[in-house]
């Protein structure tokens, strides 16, 4: 088991704690930076979406996980990132000030929708949100001139100075690329006062006012700074799937972002991976066991959402802390291993404020 | 001129005056304790002081500063820190952090040098963690540094607040009830802990508390109070002989 002495501050303030970390951590950025290299190009774009849902999970694990506030609209946000970057270029502008004013745009109506969610918690939040995302789907029908209403719009190419971006390798990159990115600001803003203020009024709204946090202040930052998130993978997106229309951006999108959060593990950047992971590989793999399993399980119509939902309960059961909570145990074994006690996590299966219909 | 001065305070929920006229001066570096059997408004002062109650009559100015409709998060840059009757610490994080968040009205970074964690991030941060120990090494809490709070005894948790609050480096400290779910042995510590945060950091202390034997230690004078009145303030000798605070306590 590893034993480490923390002798500077720094060590403890670094992203990486030890040279263990680095180890796995360059071993996996190597990794994946082959991956174009090794698979066919499907295998590559099914992992562009992989890190396009964990661009917009890095967002709402902000909101949702850290700050404590619950969001069922978060396929509004995916979808005004994705609708404004796609207007954006048929503008003319270039190809990263589209993305960045997208982005932007995305925020800064996640920081008005803060406005009046400032005044609700748990449920009333969730359900609020859920309205702000019908209005949004409505708005996108109906507002035919920008976003081509039922029919939908084309999005243009992804090119920076008529280089293609498009392909699914270069596509790949651009969204590993952005990722990283995303993971390492969320990264710094939670060890830095602000990231420090959302985790406070998470666990304790009445003592962070104490310590002299501003509620209203922090809870727009943290919607700001979510639909950013989102808004930014909400451009990408809209190159994955090439064509806009009202109906990828449901309810159904919003519950599948909220999941990927709860399934990965509320409260943990690791959480964000494991969940996009979850979430966008499962399809892939349920049609795998269908072509794998007899006719008789394999024509079950609905199977997938059935799969999704089963492991959902299950984890929301026996592991609220979500892949990452059962990757900590597991970890934890090997480490300890052959002393591992199975009491260890016998009392820590509590719940996240965010959880508790308050 | 004191630190501390409310005058006339008066605060009801619908029909029950919580607060009723209540003036009280607390001078630097006193300790100031409140009793009163339950209900009495103790807490209520406390919520009226950190602001998470407006008043409906009445002034309070710290420090020469009238106070009464401050926000209530600029009440901690002010300098007053408090603790809560119940802890209301930062569940699932360690003790550490909990400090840390402590030093949040110290933070000078926007977010946007956060977001990139830039050499001043750092640096601020360094800073904060230098303070936080000092905090750690003055309350004894060296071995919990690293544990998350919903794994700690109630006491610890106790004085975690405590430090917390400390973090601020407050000019005035809001104790509430700070010995309640303490063992006697945890009671004896805190008493010297008072001690050392009054005497060498030099810090108000103004304390709602129901052991009288620390009160009458602690204290350079109390304040009775019962349904929302004041009944006395004076020495801790003078105030448990006072007529009014027996009838209040034992009936007539």
């Amino acid at each position: 088991m590893r034993f480490v002495l923390k002798t500077r501050y720094n060590q403890d303030i670094d992203l990486f704690q030890h040279n263990g970390q680095r180890f796995w951590y360059v071993l996996l950025a190597v990794a994946l930076l082959l991956v174009p290299l090794g698979f066919d190009s499907f295998y590559v774009g099914e992992m562009s979406l992989v890190f396009i849902y964990a661009i917009a999970g890095v967002g709402l694990m902000l909101l949702v996980g850290y700050t404590g506030q619950v969001s069922l609209g978060h396929a509004a946000f995916l979808a005004i990132g994705a609708y404004a970057h796609a207007w954006f270029l048929t503008q003319g502008l270039p190809w990263p000030v589209s993305l960045a004013l997208a982005s932007l745009l995305t925020a800064i109506v996640g920081a008005v929708v803060a406005i009046p969610a400032l005044r609700m918690t748990g449920i009333y939040l969730a359900v609020a949100t859920l309205a702000f995302s019908r209005i949004v789907e409505h708005v996108i029908t109906h507002w035919g001139s920008v976003t081509g209403g039922y029919r939908g719009m084309a999005v243009p190419r992804a090119e920076v100075f008529s280089v293609s971006l498009m392909s699914a390798s270069t596509f790949y990159y651009v969204c590993l690329a952005f990722l990283a990115a995303s993971l390492v600001a969320a990264l710094n803003l939670l060890r830095s006062p602000s990231g420090r203020a959302m985790i406070a009024v998470r666990d304790s709204e009445v003592s962070a006012q104490a310590m002299g946090i501003d509620l209203a202040r922090t809870k727009t930052l943290a919607f700001f700074l979510s639909a950013g998130f989102t808004g930014l993978a909400g451009g990408l997106f809209a190159h994955k799937i090439g064509y806009l229309a009202p109906d990828a951006f449901t309810i159904v999108t919003s519950i599948q972002l909220l999941l990927m959060v709860v399934v990965g593990g509320l409260g943990s950047m690791h959480g964000v991976v494991f969940g996009a992971i979850f979430i966008g590989l499962l399809p892939q793999a349920v049609a795998f066991l269908r072509d794998a399993s007899p006719p008789a399980i394999a024509e079950i119509p609905g199977l997938e959402p059935a799969i999704f939902g089963l492991i959902l309960i299950l984890f929301l059961v026996y592991e609220p802390l979500g892949i990452y909570g059962r990757w900590v145990k597991i970890r934890l074994y090997f480490q300890e291993f052959p002393l591992y006690r199975k009491a260890t996590y016998k009392r820590q299966k509590s719940y996240l404020r965010t959880e508790r219909v308050r | 001129m004191s630190l501390f001065e409310a005058r006339d305070l008066t605060v009801s929920f619908g029909g029950i005056h919580a607060v009723r006229d209540l003036s009280f001066d607390v001078e630097e570096g006193e300790v100031f304790s409140i009793i009163g059997p339950n209900g009495a408004g103790k807490t209520t002062v406390f919520n009226l002081i950190s602001r998470f109650y407006d008043v409906d009559a009445g002034t309070m100015t710290f420090g020469g500063e009238d106070i009464t409709r401050l926000p209530v998060h600029r009440v901690a840059q002010r300098g007053i820190a408090r603790t809560f009757q119940n802890t209301e610490l930062f569940e699932h994080e360690t003790v550490l952090k909990n400090l840390l968040i402590g030093r949040h009205v110290h933070r000078r970074t926007m977010l946007a040098e956060d977001l990139f964690f830039l050499p001043r991030v750092r640096r601020q941060d360094l800073a904060f963690r230098e303070k936080v120990e000092d905090v750690i090494d003055l309350l004894d809490l060296q071995s919990y540094r690293e544990q998350t709070i919903n794994g700690l005894p109630y006491g610890v948790r106790k004085m975690v607040e405590v430090a917390r609050a400390l973090c601020i480096e407050p000019k005035l400290l809001l104790l509430d009830e700070p010995s309640s779910g303490l063992n006697p042995e945890e009671t004896e510590d805190l008493s010297f802990w008072i001690e050392d945060i009054s005497e060498d950091l030099g810090v108000t202390i103004i304390m709602v508390e129901h052991d009288m034997n620390l009160v009458t230690r602690m204290s350079d004078r109390v304040l009775a109070m019962a349904d929302g009145l004041e009944l006395a303030v004076g020495e801790p000798r003078e105030i448990q002989e006072h007529p009014a605070v027996l009838r209040a306590y034992l009936g007539d």
